[in-house]
C-alpha cells in the first residue's frame, strides 16, 4: 500500500549560472538556444537531485519559468506585458495584460513535461497555474466580467492539462493560490477549476497558498480536484484543527516545511508534526512536501528542506508499518 | 466639478521620471545610501508626480505617497508600540504588505507626516490634501496584542490620528483625508467607527473627507451621512451596487465619485463617465461632486496610472462644456 508519498509543490531554486543567464537573454545578451541549453541542465540537476533524494512525485523544478502567472501569459494569444507594478516593499513584476480573446497557440509546458518524465522512471507531476488566478493576477481589457475571463482561461488551462494527460502524466496540479483572495468568489473559482479538471483520468491536485483558511475550510470538499494541497508548517500546525471539525473527504497535501525561512526544520520536529496530522488524516491520504515552491531558497536550503520532508517521511512510515 | 485623486500614484516610470526608486531603496538598505540622499530621492519624484498631476490638470492633489509602503506603515513604524511583522495580503489585491503588531501603548512623539506634506506643498501652488488612514483601517490591518480589546484599540487610535489631522491641518492642509478600506469587507461596527471617526477629526477646521473603496458598500451610505466629514468618497468600481445606493441615500455631504477603476488598465470612455454624471446629477447638484479614480493610482502601471489622470480631466472638461 502507498501512504505518505513525498513531493514537492512545484517550484525549485535555479543555480546562480541560470539567473544571470536569465537576466543577459533578456536584454538580448544571450543566444535562446544557449538559455534553452542550461535550463535543460538546471531542470536534469533537480531530477538527479530529487531521484537522490528519494521524493517519490518529482517535479521538474519550473527552471524555465519566472513567474507563476507570466510564464502562461507570456505564451497565450491575447496577453501583453505591462511596465512595472508594485507588489509589496520595494519588489515589482510585470502584470499581464488581457487585451485580446484568449487562445492557445500552442502546447506551454508540455515540452518540458516530456523532457523531465525522459529523463526518470519516477513519475513527474504536471504543473499549471489555475484559471482564477490567472484571471485575478491580469488586468482585463477585453472580457465582460472576471466570470467570462476565468471561464476563458479555463478552456486553455484544460487543454494543456488535456495534453499532459495524453502525454502520460499521471498527476497534475493546478494551482489556485488566489482562490483564498475573495471568498465570494469561491462559486467563480470552483466552477473554472471544475472546467479544468472534468474527465481527467490523472490524479488532480491544487496548491492553496496565504489568506484565509479558516472561512475557507468549509469549502474545500467541494473544489473538484482530487487532492489539496496546504501549508501547514508557516503556521505552526494551526490548521490541523480546522480539520478535527470538517472531515476532508480528499487527499491532502500536507506541507511539512516553511519555505520563507532559511532555518532548515530538524527531523523530529517534522516526525512529530507528522504524527499530529496522522490523528487527523488517513496515512494513505496524505502526501508530504514543503509548504509552497521553493524558488526563494538557496539550492542548498531547498536540498535540506527536501531531505528532511524524506527523512522524516520514511521514518514515520516506519513506524506505522511496524 | 472639482478633480482630484485619492492617495498614491506609481512611484516608478520607465517611460517618464525612471526607477530610481527602486535601486535607491535597496541602496539605503545595505547603508550604501544615506537617509538624506534617499530622502532626496523621495522628493524628487515627488516633483515629478505632482508635476504630472498639474499637466493633466487635477484641481487637487496629493503628494502621491512615493515614500510609504502602504496606507498605515508610515504611520505605525513612528509610533511607538508597533512592531512590523510578516506578509499579508492587501484586501482584495495581489499585493501584500507587513503587518503591524502592537505590542506596547502606543505613544506618537510628535508629527509624522508633517515634514514630507509640506515638501509636497512647496512644489506646487495647487491645493494638496493630507491623506492619513482611517481609524477602523488602521485597526483592522493591525494587530492588537495589547490592549486586547477592540473599541478601546479603535479609540486610542482615532485619538492619536486626530492628533497627527491637526498637526497636518496647521502645516497648511486645507483638506483631510480619511481612508476607510476596511468598511467594505466582513461586519464592521458602525456605531463604533462613526464614534472613531468624530474623535479623529475632533476640533480639526479644515475641511474633512472620508473615503470608502474596495469590496462593498454594505449598506452604509445612509449611517455615514450622520459621520462628522464634509466629503465621503464612493468608489463605484468595485461594488456594482454602488450607483444605485448613491441614488438611494439623501445626501448631506459631498460626493467624492470614484469613477474610474484604479484597479484595471481598461479606459473608461468619456461617454460611459458622462451617463455615471448624470446619474448621480438627478441625485445633488454637481458643484456638491468632485471626482476622482476608484482609489489610489499605483496598482496601475505608469502610462496607465496618467491616462486615467488625463481622461478623467477630459470628460469634466466636455462634460462642463456641454
Amino acid at each position: 500500500m502507498s501512504m505518505l508519498l513525498t513531493t514537492s509543490v512545484g517550484s525549485l531554486p535555479k543555480p546562480d549560472y541560470l539567473a544571470t543567464a536569465r537576466s543577459r537573454a533578456r536584454k538580448g545578451e544571450l543566444d535562446p538556444k544557449e538559455l534553452r541549453r542550461l535550463e535543460e541542465q538546471a531542470t536534469r540537476d533537480w531530477i538527479a537531485r530529487q531521484e537522490e533524494l528519494g521524493i517519490d512525485i518529482i517535479v521538474d523544478g519550473e527552471q524555465y519559468r519566472g513567474d507563476m502567472v507570466a510564464y502562461f501569459a507570456e505564451q497565450l494569444e491575447g496577453f501583453q506585458t505591462s511596465s512595472l507594478v508594485r507588489s509589496y516593499g520595494n519588489r515589482y513584476y510585470r502584470k499581464p495584460v488581457i487585451a485580446k480573446k484568449i487562445r492557445r497557440k500552442r502546447p506551454m509546458t508540455i515540452g518540458w513535461w516530456k523532457f523531465a518524465q525522459g529523463l526518470t522512471k519516477r513519475p513527474v507531476k504536471g504543473m499549471l497555474t489555475g484559471p482564477y488566478t490567472i484571471m485575478d493576477w491580469s488586468f482585463n481589457e477585453y472580457y465582460p466580467s472576471r466570470r467570462a475571463t476565468a471561464l476563458a482561461l479555463a478552456e486553455v488551462v484544460r487543454e494543456e492539462a488535456k495534453g499532459l494527460e495524453r502525454a502520460g502524466a499521471q498527476y497534475i496540479q493546478i494551482d489556485e493560490p488566489a482562490i483564498s483572495t475573495r471568498l465570494d468568489e469561491i462559486d467563480l473559482a470552483i466552477e473554472a477549476l471544475g472546467i479544468v479538471t472534468k474527465g481527467l483520468r490523472a490524479k488532480t491536485i491544487t496548491h492553496i497558498c496565504y489568506g484565509n483558511f479558516q472561512a475557507l475550510a468549509p469549502k474545500l470538499n467541494r473544489l473538484p480536484v482530487d487532492q489539496i494541497d496546504l501549508e501547514f508548517a508557516n503556521r505552526k500546525f494551526e490548521l490541523l484543527d480546522a480539520f478535527k471539525r470538517l472531515k476532508l473527504r480528499k487527499e491532502i497535501g500536507l506541507g511539512v516545511v516553511d519555505v520563507h525561512s532559511h532555518r532548515i526544520e530538524s527531523r523530529e520536529e517534522v516526525v512529530a508534526n507528522l504524527k499530529k496530522a496522522l490523528k487527523v488524516f488517513k496515512p494513505e491520504q496524505i502526501y508530504v512536501d514543503p509548504d509552497c515552491g521553493l524558488k526563494t531558497r538557496t539550492v542548498d536550503e531547498a536540498v535540506g528542506k527536501l531531505r528532511v520532508v524524506v527523512e522524516a517521511t520514511r521514518a514515520v512510515r516506519e513506524e506505522l508499518l511496524n | 466639478m472639482i478633480t482630484t485623486v485619492v492617495g498614491n500614484f506609481p512611484k516608478v516610470a520607465e517611460a517618464g521620471f525612471g526607477t530610481k526608486v527602486i535601486s535607491s531603496i535597496s541602496r539605503w538598505q545595505r547603508k550604501e545610501l544615506s537617509d538624506a540622499e534617499l530622502e532626496g530621492v523621495f522628493q524628487g519624484i515627488t516633483k515629478a508626480v505632482i508635476a504630472e498631476h498639474e499637466r493633466a490638470g487635477i484641481d487637487v492633489l496629493t503628494d502621491g505617497q512615493i515614500r510609504w509602503e502602504d496606507l498605515v506603515t508610515p504611520l505605525a513604524k513612528k509610533i511607538e508600540g508597533f512592531e512590523i511583522n510578516g506578509l499579508e495580503r492587501w484586501f482584495d489585491n495581489n499585493v501584500y504588505y507587513r503587518r503591524p503588531i502592537l505590542r506596547k501603548a502606543p505613544v506618537r512623539r510628535g508629527p509624522i507626516l508633517v515634514d514630507e506634506y509640506r515638501a509636497a506643498k512647496a512644489c506646487t501652488s495647487k491645493p494638496v490634501k493630507a491623506v492619513l488612514p482611517g481609524p477602523y483601517t488602521f485597526v483592522k490591518l493591525t494587530e492588537d496584542r495589547y490592549y486586547k480589546n477592540d473599541s478601546r484599540f479603535l479609540r486610542k487610535i482615532a485619538e492619536l490620528l486626530n492628533e497627527e489631522a491637526k498637526a497636518l491641518e496647521a502645516a497648511g492642509a486645507p483638506i483631510i483625508q480619511f481612508d476607510e478600506p476596511a468598511l467594505g469587507f466582513g461586519k464592521p461596527p458602525i456605531k463604533l467607527i462613526l464614534e472613531a471617526i468624530a474623535i479623529a477629526t475632533r476640533g480639526v477646521k479644515a475641511t474633512t473627507a472620508l473615503y470608502l473603496y474596495f469590496g462593498h458598500l454594505n449598506g452604509f451610505l445612509e449611517p455615514l451621512q450622520k459621520a462628522p466629514v464634509d466629503i465621503l468618497g464612493v468608489d463605484v468600481a468595485s461594488d456594482p451596487q454602488a450607483v444605485g445606493a448613491i441614488r438611494k441615500v439623501k445626501w448631506t455631504k459631498q460626493l467624492a465619485l470614484g469613477c474610474l477603476d484604479a484597479r484595471n488598465t481598461k479606459l473608461e470612455s468619456v461617454t460611459e463617465l458622462h451617463a455615471l454624471f448624470d446619474v448621480v446629477a438627478k441625485r445633488l447638484p454637481l458643484d456638491r461632486v468632485c471626482v476622482n479614480p476608484s482609489c489610489g493610482l499605483e496598482f496601475l502601471p505608469y502610462e496607465q496610472a496618467v491616462q486615467k489622470l488625463r481622461r478623467l480631466v477630459e470628460a469634466v472638461q466636455t462634460y462642463q462644456g456641454r
